[in-house]
């Protein structure tokens, strides 16, 4: 059986500043995620930031699930989670005068 | 369809509660993948910016095992999984999903699904009239015509329920887009210009709580030669489609041959709203 897999554009070029988080994705079908962040245009001061993978219950309540994914100078950063339950976001908060719009993709495999 | 075909769907679980025409052109059931089943997208050239507003974030569909905060998971209507569109927490906003084939034969076709849609359950209400619309449509091209056949059943708008289906014909304005006259796009899917089908009031098993869900039929069919709808059924109701039309554009560049269908989903608050679709069966006769 060939394993499933399945690529989802979960933040795709919309700017984002402040505190904020991307849409619950329902993924426990899944045993093993990536997210891609590709940065189109940063503004502003984005040294030492990170996005946090986030996990939830029921896709309303959240919390850390430990892994991160810092901004350097690249084009695209990426960080790696399994064991996630149902649902994955992935939320960041940015400083004063800063936003970024990116394209996040979220590749699963079962 | 004769009584060996018949008989030989009814012994598939799968496929005897459909009734297909002769040739299956795809079953999509939600538990092996998504299928084919992708965001919609506007077009665009050289920059994402170049798009269309309203077609910037249509959301990805999602395999669903409809899980809730209050009783687990609910599971589909076969298996565990459905595909879900789910929208942003924004009053008015769509998620479209859709799966892009071509025709071999200009004859007869149709689409069956079962389906549900909920808000979010993030209030203890009923939230009945939470969930704007849900709708499918086609995308058609022959050597004459683009034509796009839209139904949607508008739950409720501005926060009066409606409860009615409803279908559009007319168009909206086609845009440039980018630099090269080589793309245009339009927002089909705008609120203006739908009207009411014969006798569209329908209520639907919405049940008593957001995480409780009831499983509906959908039938559409299109003749591809004469460009007509020819049966609209949900459930137990089949209107009338006299005076049912779709959307009519001459044929347009790079589109020959398109059999294209989209689910969408809208939300009438500042809630999720969510689309499930157990399966989907395309067939048609040839």
């Amino acid at each position: 059986m060939l394993r499933e897999s399945y690529t989802a554009i979960v933040e795709r070029s919309e700017e984002l500043r402040g505190d904020f988080a991307t849409e619950p994705y329902e993924c426990g079908w899944a045993g093993e995620a990536i997210f891609f962040v590709r940065i189109l245009e940063r503004e502003g001061n984005l040294e030492g930031i990170s996005l946090h993978v986030q996990i939830s219950p029921d896709g309303i309540r959240w919390c850390d699930e430990g892994t991160s994914v810092a901004l350097g100078e690249e084009e695209v950063a990426f960080c790696k989670v399994v064991h996630f339950g149902n649902w994955l976001r992935l939320s960041g908060r940015l400083p004063d005068g800063a936003s970024i719009r990116a394209i996040i993709a979220l590749s699963l495999k079962a | 369809m004769a009584d060996q075909a018949r008989a030989i769907l009814n012994a598939d679980p799968m496929l005897s509660r459909f009734d297909p025409l002769p040739r299956i052109i795809y079953h999509d059931d939600f538990n092996r993948g998504l299928r084919g089943w992708v965001e919609l997208i506007g077009n665009f050239e050289d920059s994402l910016d170049s798009m269309l507003p309203q077609y910037a974030d249509m959301r990805p569909p999602m395999l669903s095992s409809g899980t809730h905060w209050d009783t687990g998971t609910h599971g589909a209507m076969q298996g565990t999984y459905s595909m879900k569109l789910a929208t942003r927490a924004r009053a008015g906003d769509i998620s479209v999903s859709i799966k892009r084939v071509t025709w071999r034969h200009r004859g007869p076709v149709r689409l069956e699904a079962y389906f549900t849609f909920k808000p979010e359950a993030s209030e203890l209400q009923l939230s009945v009239d939470d969930v704007r619309a849900v709708g499918v449509l086609f995308d058609l091209q022959d050597e004459a015509y683009r034509w796009m056949p839209h139904w949607r059943y508008l739950n409720a708008l501005e926060g009066e329920p409606v409860r009615s289906w409803q279908f559009k014909r007319e168009r909206e304005p086609f845009h440039d887009i980018g630099g090269r006259a080589e793309t245009v796009s339009h927002f089909h899917l705008a609120p203006t210009g739908w009207e009411n089908v014969p006798d569209s009031g329908q209520i639907l098993c919405y049940n008593e709580v957001a995480t409780k869900f009831n499983w509906y039929y959908l039938r559409m069919d299109l003749d591809l030669a004469s460009r007509q709808i020819t049966h609209l059924q949900c459930n137990d109701r089949v209107h009338d489609v006299t005076d049912v039309g779709p959307m009519m554009i001459p044929a347009m560049p790079n589109l020959d041959c398109m059999l294209n269908v989209a689910f969408w989903v809208e939300t009438d608050v500042d809630k999720r709203a969510f689309l499930y679709v157990d399966s989907v069966l395309l067939s048609g006769e040839w």
